[in-house]
């Protein structure tokens, strides 16, 4: 288990300010963020290779501020793999390893055997990353932080071993974080996600919360969603909508229902947000197109003009012109054919009230 | 055209002005070695006086160098990795004794160690002499070179990332083992070669040592007494010599520096 509350911690002149996170015994955590925005420093925290100036961090439920990295059961693997180079490729896997027969059985499942007599330095970048990882997993710890372990795998390797540590990660009831910037890995693996940006923990939740539900604007870009509104929120309050049946103590309980202009357009959300100033976010996949109006259980709907279509294997984005508001689609590559989408064409784009999130 | 002929020129006048410093440097000790190179070598085994000198001159800058080394690791070491008040002061009282001229280095010994002073008095009371005995020689050169290996050996600590030492730390070392099974090895090399310098350092003072210890005569400080008690034809044998075994130190060095490889 890793518990942080309220960790600052100095590196350089970089800090890390106010993090708590939870992360219970068994579960994969991910920290997302973009360059710079401190995951390696809270990572390098709880391998208690840093110090935190103020704050807890609690490690299998004891007090882990005053315990040397050594004593707290942990492997670290850094992106950059930092194996020993004057140690052959077999005696770094050893260097930590519980035992000579849990050594074999990793480097086995990383299928790192034949590297075993090579000079690290010779070794490619994803070789290096596999022997990391094996050194981490031959140590057996209870706790693994992994520093981007897959950034320099090819895609068919990089399923492979993601699986591979997920499989282990299971087996071995390890409790993991990983840090990563990219969200569908993220999505993958993780049971929690924690997206980091400056030093501060801008949002904590499921992947799918996270993915869905972005605190602000910027997580919403930072996760990929391509359709941020600027406007305003009005809660419906008595005015019942049409869609919602009997009386407003039903939709009070955080479904609520909600009005949110921007420029010239209103879109309707249910949930439990803020009312006043602030950003809609629909992701791409969520929003259909039709070459006519169709009626249907989406509660948003609007006529436009498709400006661009950019196809991208079985995957096809449009992008959509309604009164002058754009709108990004996503849908497969088939639907667009189908719908025969160019440019300039008049659809109607819909998307369910659900499908708006506001914050 | 034009940036050609200047690139043109510009190369000329920097191989000129780089093999007139070069000629420079290496014209009188190839001059000294071709005149009194042979006889020097010949010198080494009849002149007894020659001989002692050397071995002298070799076990105490050995006995310093490893003094500098034992002491002067941790401290190096403490300079690359730890940030703490009055770190700049204190690296640069470490540079102090290569900036001052060296018979000051020898004065300020002198008064340090001296049989007048409180440490010279307390040691000459437990039978150890300082000054005036090969104690005097080792002081010398330990304060003049030890800076040297210093500098050297934060550079070479401070080349190796200090990420090795987190990994090693997280797969179980404690930070001495850290230390001996990564940064050790990885900073070898670059220890190695301070040390080295440290040595050949050691091995050419003069200025401190002939303060301290005049006798018994180190390799500098007996070519330059042969120079002033017989004249330039005694010092040159002893001087081509100690440019020969120069080379050793500096072969050396060379070998250490070819392999500098580094791993991320």
């Amino acid at each position: 288990m890793i518990h942080l509350e309220h960790v600052h911690a100095l590196k350089g002149r970089f800090l890390l300010d106010d993090v708590s996170l939870r992360l219970n015994a068994g579960e994969f955590g991910v920290v997302i963020g973009p360059a710079g925005s401190g995951k390696t420093t809270l990572l390098e925290v709880v391998a208690g290779l840093l110090s935190p100036q103020k704050g807890t961090v609690t490690l299998h439920g004891a007090d882990a501020r005053k315990l040397p990295p050594e004593q707290r059961d942990l492997s670290l693997v850094y992106q950059h793999a930092f194996l020993f180079p004057h140690l052959s490729v077999k005696e770094n896997v050893a260097y930590g390893a519980a035992d000579d027969a849990t050594m074999h059985e990793i480097s086995e499942r990383f299928d790192i055997i034949p590297l075993f007599a090579r000079d690290v330095r010779g070794l490619s970048g994803g070789e290096r990353q596999l022997v990391a990882l094996a050194r981490a997993f031959a140590r057996r710890p209870k706790l693994l932080l992994l520093d981007e372990p897959f950034s320099a795998l090819d895609p068919r390797r990089r399923t492979v071993v993601r699986r591979e540590v997920r499989a282990l990660h299971r087996a071995w009831g390890l409790t993991t974080l990983q840090v990563t910037h990219d969200f569908a890995e993220a999505g993958m693996l993780g049971d929690r996600a924690v997206l980091l940006d400056g030093g501060r923990v801008l949002q904590e939740g499921t992947p799918a919360e996270v993915f869905r539900k972005p605190a602000s604007p910027y997580v919403a870009e930072f996760l990929g969603a391509e359709n941020v509104f600027a406007g305003t929120a009005r809660d419906l309050g008595e005015a019942t909508p049409d869609w919602v049946d009997g009386e407003p103590s039903i939709y009070a309980q955080g479904h609520r229902a909600f009005a949110f202009e921007t420029e010239g357009l209103t879109f309707y959300a249910v949930g439990d947000f803020a009312t006043g100033v602030g950003h809609a976010v629909i992701r791409a996949e969520e929003i259909t197109i039709a070459r006519d109006q169709t009626f249907d259980s989406a509660r948003n709907r609007f006529a436009g003009r498709v400006t661009e279509v950019t196809t991208l294997g079985a995957l096809t984005r449009v992008a959509i012109e309604v009164r002058g508001v754009p709108l990004v689609a996503a849908l497969t590559t088939r639907s667009a054919l189908e719908l025969q989408l160019a440019p300039g064409i008049a659809v109607v784009a819909s998307f369910k009230a659900m499908a708006v999130h506001l914050c | 055209m034009k940036s050609k002929l200047t690139h043109a020129v510009l190369s000329v006048f920097a191989a000129l002005a780089a093999s007139l410093l070069l000629l420079f440097l290496a014209a009188p000790i190839v001059k000294l070695v071709a005149d009194a190179g042979g006889e020097g070598l010949t010198r080494l085994g009849s002149d007894a006086e020659l001989r002692n000198s050397l071995l002298l001159t070799g076990i105490t800058a050995t006995t310093a160098t490893l003094i500098g080394v034992l002491c002067g690791t941790p401290l190096a070491w403490l300079l690359a990795r730890k940030r703490f008040p009055g770190r700049a002061i204190l690296a640069a009282l470490l540079d102090l004794p290569l900036l001052i001229p060296h018979p000051v280095a020898g004065i300020a010994l002198l008064l340090l160690l001296g049989r007048d002073s409180a440490v010279g008095s307390r040691a000459l009371e437990i039978g150890l002499r300082i000054v005036g005995s090969p104690l005097g020689i080792i002081a010398a050169m330990l304060f003049v070179s030890a800076p040297l290996f210093v500098s050297g050996a934060r550079e070479a600590f401070a080349k190796v990332d200090a990420r090795y030492e987190g990994v090693a730390r997280t797969l179980g070392d404690s930070p001495w083992s850290a230390f001996h099974r990564v940064t050790l090895p990885l900073a070898g090399r670059g220890l190695l070669a301070s040390a080295v310098v440290m040595w050949a350092r050691a091995v050419s003072e003069f200025g401190a040592i002939v303060i301290l210890t005049y006798n018994p005569k180190v390799a500098s400080v007996l070519s330059y007494d042969r120079f002033t008690s017989f004249g330039l034809s005694e010092a040159l044998p002893v001087a081509a010599a100690l440019a020969i075994l120069a080379l050793v130190p500096l072969t050396l060095l060379r070998a250490l520096r070819t392999d500098t490889r580094d791993d991320r």
